[in-house]
């Protein structure tokens, strides 16, 4: 059963690693442009429920279906291709390759779907601009702070121009003032483009951000909007 | 109360110390603290110790194998020479006078499947004969003393045919002693009928008492040039060895910095890790040669094998290792560190302002060409000074590998735009190349040395390769009996005939001919050969027209002066006399014979063995061959290559006709003894180098997936193809290699035109670098493709987890 108009929904989610069970009936859905935080204490399940949704793992019992497409049928290929074209992520530390410079980064996605370098550069910059990183171009991530990085990450994740972005404690590395502004920069670009954003923190005021919160415990989400 | 609540910190005694301490007493606690951290660090601490002990252990196994050679080739000299027969005189042929301890033999020496087989017949003259080393007791008649690796071969079913040629009887074991080496095979047989007249030589003694032969200075150049050769790799091998994991370290001694370690002191803890791991490194390298040389004996490569009694490492190349490689460790990891700046946060690597210098890497190869241009050419003659080869030969190659992360370097940068994995890749290395010119530098050295060392051997090639003049397409095998004649020389021939697989027989019988007369004693009596064949045999070995049973001819050497002599004694017409010296010595009269009057004269044609035959031909219906006294049976054997073992069925039937048959296998290049081992030599050191540069690639390269691990998921997550991640791979592994290959030719070519100049001789070939080039290449693929499953299974969202 899906919620009327979401983009993105699971049912039932079942994952255990070993015998340690990390989702024990998860359920979680979300519309075009919407901000929803999944919260949660550490080790509660919510990092894996991101990476089941994202279909970085594939859950081993419930459904996720995107756009109306059920991801457990679809191919690691097609999956991947999804990712690369739907799908936008920033983690915790950034993650950008190293040996890139900071626009090559944000043009890394749209390169990996195809676009010449020139036309993806340009692309890039143009979202660093929004993010207010523009400057920082030619740097290396090395040679960049944490926020900046992050905002980088963030701008990475919007140059493809994705339908969801999975945000995984983009904060967590951050001090207060540059997570915030970090956060304030990916929902409001996440808003006007009408992008979802999937924003996994464990820190309350991150959620002021977002438009709806789903907490995760011992496996479990409750969605407190559209429980299915 | 908590001790936050406190105002002050707790009384006590201040542990802190007065004054720092002074810099010797500082730097060994911090080598210390390096390796507590390296031996109580926990599973990361250990898994990096035992990842550079297992590469230094590699190596230095290796070098320990490599300084047991010397002593290895002086116990296999000294056990040759000792069961060589003492000479009695400076004449080889000189014989022992006969008595109760001498002894009578004959080489009965063969070769199976390719495989040379030593033997002898013997016989002993009296009560208590003298035996070879390693024999207890003098083999009876029909039975015969073998070596442990003949005795294996003849009780397995791969020597069948072996046994129908030594059918005697097995009584003892040859011991180490008479052996050179485990994989010997060799025999000695005793004999009931062997004579002096059957070709049986006496000897009084064993032990070899001339002056051991003396190596040509020409291939002291060589040795000198393939132990550099095969050992640079193993030194850059440990150098490289003793970084492994480097970069986990790092991480811990940031954790370091934040409580208070400075720069300094974090770089001497990680020496001291380096250290921890070189020396257990040494003692796995210690424990694999030890256990490696029990089982030295097994390993045949390139069919060289050693006892393990052999195998010693000499004191002071051992006595090296021993102190360099620690020292190397710490030294090693001191100047890495230097390009790493650990902060109590983090760490930077190779931060960007440090580019590399090309000012100091430049004078060591050009320092050893110095030296080769200093010591001079070598002639075939002069006694030659190794020490100044090795060292230019060691600055030369050591100062490439040096210059090849600059080389690197300054490819890179320059490298821009392409697709993504041409992009990632090139950006990596343009980020860090240190790691990839680390990894080829092993194959740039040793690549670079073979090219030189091939030049080498092709420039030298022509003194120590003799063209033999033989036709091996005409004839395989040349055989010859002195003992087979009479009646039994036409069988022979004929035998050789019905043996399976040959294919066609050039049997001859020839015997010496005198012009009768008075002769002075200074005068030589004119004298010549009579060789007796079928029509198709004489055609073979003279330009005949046409020939009938019942012919003779006069056969012209080349030579006007020779045809002269010839004729002397082979006068149409006329007689000449038939008697061995044995019959002269004797005072025997000799047979005469008339030389028909019809007789044509013809000129000589070279026979397979690339002998030209003259002097007087007869066909069998003009001369008895069986009448022929001291005459030689001679047999040149072509077989037919389809027949299995065809040459092993020869061998057989010249064994049962002659144990003493010498029997030679036709070849048309022979090449110099010495010269053939050291390039045996160098086959089996260059696998050996080969196998360690891969192992140390593979190590490198999958120590930097394993860095990568979250850095891959990441890209994974985002969609990234593995195909992309793996061209990625392999261009970041192909690109330095490309360097450093273009670097080992361009660097191998000039060292090979040196060395060549200094034996004055020319470069045959320029385009001899293609093979070893090649074989780089391959070996980077092999490594690449090895790496591809980790690198899959590492691009799996694993990587991601964090908890």
């Amino acid at each position: 059963m899906t919620p009327a108009g979401s983009l993105l929904t699971a049912h039932d989610l079942h994952k255990s690693y070993g015998s340690t069970p990390a989702l024990d009936g998860a359920s979680f859905s979300i519309h075009p442009g919407e901000v929803v935080a999944v919260m949660g204490p550490s080790g509660s399940g919510k990092s894996t429920l991101l990476h089941c949704l994202a279909g970085i793992v594939t859950p081993d019992r419930g459904t996720i279906t995107y756009a109306g497409r059920e991801l457990s049928t679809m191919s690691d290929a097609e999956r991947s291709a999804l990712r690369r074209t739907e799908f936008g992520f920033v983690f915790q530390f950034g993650q950008l390759v190293p040996e890139l410079t900071c626009v090559e980064n944000v043009a890394l996605p749209l390169r990996l779907s195809g676009a010449r370098r020139k036309d993806a550069e340009r692309t890039a910059l143009t979202w660093m601009e929004r993010l207010e990183v523009d400057d920082l171009g030619a740097k290396r991530p090395a040679e960049v702070s944490g926020g900046q990085g992050q905002r980088v990450a963030v701008a990475r994740a919007l140059a493809s121009s994705p339908k969801v972005i999975f945000a995984d404690e983009p904060t967590g590395a951050l001090d207060s003032l540059n997570g915030e502004r970090v956060l304030e920069l990916l929902t409001e670009a996440a808003r006007s483009a009408n992008v979802a954003v999937v924003l996994v923190t464990h820190e309350a005021r991150v959620a002021a951000y977002s438009d709806r919160d789903v907490t995760v415990r011992d496996g479990r989400a409750r969605d407190l909007e559209h429980a299915v | 109360m908590s001790l936050l609540h406190q105002k002050h910190a707790p009384a006590g005694e201040d542990h802190r110390p007065a004054a720092s301490p002074s810099w010797t007493p500082a730097r060994l606690r911090d080598l210390g603290l390096g390796i507590r951290f390296a031996a109580a660090g926990g599973r990361e601490g250990w898994i990096r110790t035992l990842l550079t002990a297992a590469g230094v252990g590699l190596g230095v196994a290796l070098l320990l194998v490599a300084s047991s050679v010397p002593h290895m080739l002086d116990q296999r000299d000294g056990r040759e020479r000792a069961r060589t027969e003492t000479r009695q005189s400076d004449s080889p042929d000189a014989s022992a006078a006969r008595s109760d301890s001498t002894v009578l033999r004959i080489d009965a020496g063969t070769e199976y499947r390719g495989r040379s087989i030593a033997g002898f017949l013997m016989r002993p003259d009296g009560a208590h004969p003298v035996t070879p080393p390693g024999v207890a007791g003098f083999p009876g008649p029909d039975e015969m003393v073998v070596s442990p690796a003949l005795k294996e071969l003849l009780d397995s079913s791969e020597g069948n045919l072996l046994r129908e040629r030594l059918p005697y009887r097995i009584t003892g074991t040859i011991t180490d002693a008479g052996l050179v080496s485990p994989n010997e095979l060799r025999f000695y047989a005793g004999s009931g009928t062997l004579t002096p007249a059957t070709g049986g030589h006496r000897l009084a003694a064993y032990g070899d008492n001339g002056p051991p032969e003396p190596l040509s200075p020409l291939l002291i150049v060589l040795i000198v040039i393939i132990s550099v050769v095969l050992l640079v790799p193993v030194a850059i091998f440990i150098a490289t060895a003793v970084r492994f994991g480097g970069d986990r370290r790092d991480h811990r001694l940031a954790a370091l910095r934040l409580v208070g370690a400075d720069i300094r002191t974090t770089r001497w803890i990680a020496a001291g890790e380096a250290l921890f791991g070189a020396v257990v490194g040494m003692l796995i390298g210690l424990a694999l040669f030890l256990l490696g040389r029990r089982f030295a004996g097994a390993f045949v490569v390139w069919d060289v094998s050693a006892f393990p009694s052999d195998l010693v490492p000499a004191a002071w190349p051992a006595g090296l290792v021993a102190v360099a490689v620690p020292v190397s460790a710490v030294l090693v990891t001191l100047a890495a560190m230097r390009s790493v700046v650990v902060e109590p946060l983090g760490v930077v690597r190779n931060n960007r302002s440090r580019r590399r210098r090309l000012w100091w890497r430049l004078p060591l190869p050009v320092a050893g060409l110095a030296v080769f241009a200093l010591t001079g050419k070598v002639d075939e003659t002069t006694p030659v000074d190794p020490y100044p080869i090795a060292a230019g030969a060691v600055l030369v190659l050591v100062g490439l590998a040096l210059l090849l992360p600059w080389l690197v370097e300054a490819c890179v940068n320059r490298l821009r735009g392409g697709p993504v994995p041409w992009q990632l890749a090139t950006r990596r290395l343009q980020l860090n190349s240190g790691a990839a010119s680390r990894a080829v530098s092993g194959v740039t050295v040793a690549v670079a040395g073979a090219v030189a060392l091939q030049m080498l051997f092709a420039a030298m090639n022509d003194d120590f390769n003799r063209i033999t003049g033989q036709d091996p397409t005409r004839a395989q095998f040349y055989t010859s009996s002195e003992h087979v004649t009479g009646d039994a020389a036409a069988r022979t021939i004929k035998e050789f005939r019905a043996t399976k697989g040959v294919d066609k027989v050039i049997g001859t019988v020839e015997a010496y001919v005198t012009r009768p007369g008075k002769y002075a004693k200074d005068e030589m009596q004119p004298t010549t050969s009579l060789t007796v064949g079928d029509c198709a045999t004489l055609r073979e070995i003279a330009r005949i027209d046409s020939c009938r049973d019942g012919d003779t001819f006069v056969v012209h050497p080349r030579d006007k002066k020779m045809a002269d002599w010839v004729d002397k004694t082979a006068r149409k017409g006329k007689e000449v006399e038939l008697s061995s010296y044995t019959d002269q010595q004797n005072g025997v009269k000799p047979t005469r014979w008339t030389l028909p009057a019809d007789t044509r004269t013809v000129l000589t044609r070279r026979d397979p063995l690339g002998k030209e035959n003259w002097g007087i031909m007869a066909t069998t219906g003009a001369v008895d061959a069986s009448t022929l006294p001291g005459a030689t049976t001679v047999a040149q054997i072509r077989i037919d290559k389809h027949v299995e073992d065809a040459a092993e069925y020869v061998w057989n039937t010249a064994a049962r006709l002659d144990p003493g048959m010498r029997v030679v296998t036709l070849t048309s290049v022979a090449r110099d003894r010495q010269y053939a081992s050291i390039q045996t030599g160098l086959q089996a050191g260059a696998t050996a180098t080969l196998i360690l540069i891969a192992a140390s690639m593979l190590v490198s390269q999958l120590e930097q997936l394993r860095e990568r691990k979250r850095l891959l998921s990441v890209l994974v997550a985002f969609g990234t193809r593995r195909v992309t991640l793996g061209w990625s791979v392999l261009w970041q592994t192909a690109v330095p290699v490309a360097v450093g290959l273009t670097a080992a030719v361009a660097g191998g070519l000039g060292l090979g035109a040196t060395l060549t100049w200094m034996i004055a001789k020319r470069v045959s070939d320029w385009w001899l670098f293609l093979p070893m080039v090649g074989a780089g290449a391959a070996l980077i693929l092999l490594v690449t493709l090895v790496s591809l499953p980790p690198l899959w299974r590492m691009m799996r969202p694993d990587g991601l987890r964090t908890e």
